[in-house]
């Protein structure tokens, strides 16, 4: 199989890496510097010849720079592959020698961003628990060396090798465009545009910062101010507003789930779900099935009348790094039979259909409208201080009912239930999760209670696993020590290795 | 040491409310409360130091935030009397668990199987008692784990010695 090409001497990348990293050194230098080169333009008619000319000289030799640079990093770029283990050389100055074993990756990405498509190369990425960036990222490999060397990584830490080889891969799961576009209308598009939101203010942030090392800061404040109060007594203009923030929200969730998921394509083969999708950049994402500690299974009213709904794989993360969103792997525009398969696929004796669902005391109702009441209050406050007119309070008409129907929802949708092996926990408010986890990957359970829980014989239990909290709030006493028991029990007596 | 090691067959169902808590060393207590007086301490000179700068004009008798931090030093020191006798812990032949907590109670257990490491940290303070805490951690997110402070250090240092044989065989 894999055999055409050897990884068993040290190599390097292919030769087109080199154009790869100099781009890549020279987008972030422009990421970098750009305020510098806005400057630059502005100034450009009152400097003189001489100095122009140096500074063209300056840039010309710092792109020379970047060349050597890039060429040197190619050159001291060597990896090889020596009794399942993954080596790799690098470093100009300083060299780092890294190893890492077959059995500690966590999955195998491949990239391709408009460059590497126009020159036809991939880029592999290899990660483990371990840290939040890629272990290891080979910028350029040709496809047929980049899925040899995929193939000697998932295969050889198996014995199963040749099972599904020879048959014609099918895909289990394929997702045309205008599936994708009923995907990115149903998406949560507050979201979107809190999303969009960060992005334009990081942008402002550095357009102030422009600003104000020219001295011009009040030109800004001003600007925005009169806009500001003009907005005030504008009810035309906040209504307007209002209709442009959810068409550029819909937008936005549109090209990005477009962007992000352009020809989706989700294959099953050798105990490993391999996730091909995007536009620009083209991602692969071979995610082994015993590194899923725990799956979430989402859809919102919409999309589950379309019958549509996404998956989540959750792996572990190391203790530091926060969990960054490019970083999640999800799978878009899921049939039911599709989710089946792959549940199947993860978990095979998984069966929960014939329990029944176990809710959560009154109490957790109770708790949700009292904070529903102090979060309330909070805002109120805060209006107060802020506007001092008393219009504003009616806007607590629309609040409170959101806020009933939101704590009604989200107790009606929390319960859970579970099996000899699984648990599944249900939550949500407009959108419902369903989070199903194998007991024996739980890394700690514990035990949570306020006076006014122990007061009334509720706790609320949780599982720590290595990707995260999972949550049961305010079950009684007794089941949550059954439930913690019962953990315990499987985790200590499991043989299976949970990562 | 003997009574906190429960002989527990693996097969045996493990029934966490049964077992017997130990109690932490009632020394400990004098460091927690020497370290809340500490806190309250420097507490007290920045507030006075600002008191001085005078940026509490607009407060018309500044002895009241002395007094409702008085008020809140005593309220702490009682929880944290009173809460003391609840942290317990136990380690079994499989696990380790910690209870605490009087407002808010938890009760934590981790499987030795699941430990990635364990550490023994000696604070400023606890060092004057003789005592430290234990520290286990586990993969993914460990910053909610398991820490039991107040021990002896020779127990400590034995518990950590099972665990690890327990992992390692």
């Amino acid at each position: 199989m894999g055999n055409t090409e050897n990884f068993s001497q040290f190599r390097r990348q292919s030769k087109k890496g080199i154009l790869v990293i100099y781009l890549n050194i020279v987008y972030k230098a422009f990421k970098a510097f750009w305020i510098l080169l806005f400057i630059f333009i502005q100034k450009f008619s009152k400097l003189s010849e001489s100095t122009l000319f140096y500074i063209y000289l300056a840039v010309a030799a710092l792109f020379i720079f970047f060349l050597i640079r890039a060429f040197l990093i190619y050159k001291n770029f060597q990896f090889k592959i020596e009794n399942n283990h993954f080596i790799l050389k690098k470093g100009i100055l300083k060299k780092t020698n890294t190893s890492i074993s077959f059995d500690r990756i966590q999955n195998i990405n491949f990239k391709q961003n408009i460059i590497q498509q126009i020159i036809n190369v991939h880029e592999v990425n290899i990660e483990t628990a371990g840290s939040r960036k890629a272990e290891i990222s080979i910028k350029a490999l040709s496809f047929k060396r980049a899925s040899a060397l995929k193939q000697a990584i998932t295969i050889s830490d198996k014995s199963i090798t040749e099972e599904t080889n020879n048959e014609e891969e099918k895909p289990l799961l394929k997702v045309g465009f205008l599936e994708l576009i009923k995907v990115s209308l149903t998406e949560n598009h507050l979201r979107s545009l809190l999303l969009l939101i960060a992005v334009i203010v990081g942008f402002f942030q550095q357009i102030s910062e422009l600003f104000n090392s020219f001295g011009k800061q009040d030109i800004l404040d001003n600007y925005i101010a009169k806009n500001a109060t003009s907005l005030e007594n504008n009810i035309i203009l906040i209504v307007g507003l209002f209709l442009f923030f959810t068409i550029i929200a819909v937008l936005s969730s549109v090209v990005r789930v477009v962007f992000k998921h352009f020809n989706l394509n989700v294959f099953v083969k050798n105990n490993a779900l391999e996730i091909y999708q995007g536009l620009t950049t083209k991602n692969s994402v071979i995610l082994k099935k015993d590194k899923v500690q725990h799956i979430i299974i989402s859809d919102n009213p919409i999309k589950k009348k379309l019958g549509i709904s996404f998956i989540t794989f959750k792996q572990a993360i190391s203790g530091k790094a926060k969990r960054k969103q490019e970083k999640i792997i999800k799978i878009v525009g899921c049939k039911s039979a599709q989710i089946a398969a792959i549940k199947t696929l993860l978990f095979p004796h998984e069966n929960l259909e014939n329990f029944s669902k176990n809710f959560s005391d009154l109490y957790f109702r109770n708790r949700l409208y009292l904070r529903g009441v102090l979060l309330l209050t909070l805002f109120n406050g805060g209006l107060y201080l802020a506007f001092e007119i008393s219009p504003i309070f009616w806007i607590n008409i629309l609040l409170i009912p959101a806020f009933i129907f939101l704590i009604e929802l989200s107790y009606k949708k929390q319960y859970y239930l579970f099996n000899d092996e699984f648990l599944l926990v249900g939550q949500g408010t407009i959108e419902t999760h369903k989070t199903y986890v194998p007991f024996f990957k739980v890394q700690h359970v514990k035990l949570k209670q306020t006076v006014f829980q122990a007061h009334k014989n509720i706790a609320d239990l949780v599982f720590q696993t290595a990707s995260g909290k999972i949550k049961i709030p305010c079950i009684s006493i007794e089941k949550a020590h059954k439930i913690y028991n019962y953990t315990l029990f499987k985790v200590e007596t499991s043989q299976k290795s949970w990562m | 040491m003997i009574d906190s090691f429960q002989n527990i067959a693996v097969t045996a169902f493990p029934e966490m409310i049964k077992i017997d808590f130990k109690s932490i060393e009632n020394r400990y207590l004098k460091v927690i409360l020497i370290n809340t007086f500490l806190v309250f301490v420097i507490a007290f000179l920045l507030v006075s130091f600002a008191d001085y700068k005078g940026l509490f004009e607009f407060i018309e008798n500044t002895i009241w935030i002395y007094l409702s931090m008085c008020l809140c030093f005593v309220f702490i020191l009682l929880v944290k009397k009173v809460g003391f006798k609840k942290r317990k812990y136990a380690v079994r032949e499989k696990d380790i668990s910690y209870e605490k907590g009087i407002l808010f109670r938890s009760l934590t257990s981790i499987p030795f199987n699941r430990i990635q490491h364990i550490e023994i940290d000696e604070g400023p303070i606890s060092r004057l008692f003789g005592l430290v805490s234990l520290s286990v951690f586990t993969a993914g997110d460990s910053s909610d784990d398991l820490k039991i402070s107040g021990l002896l250090k020779e127990e400590a240092k034995q518990i950590k010695e099972f665990i690890s044989n327990k992992i390692d065989g």
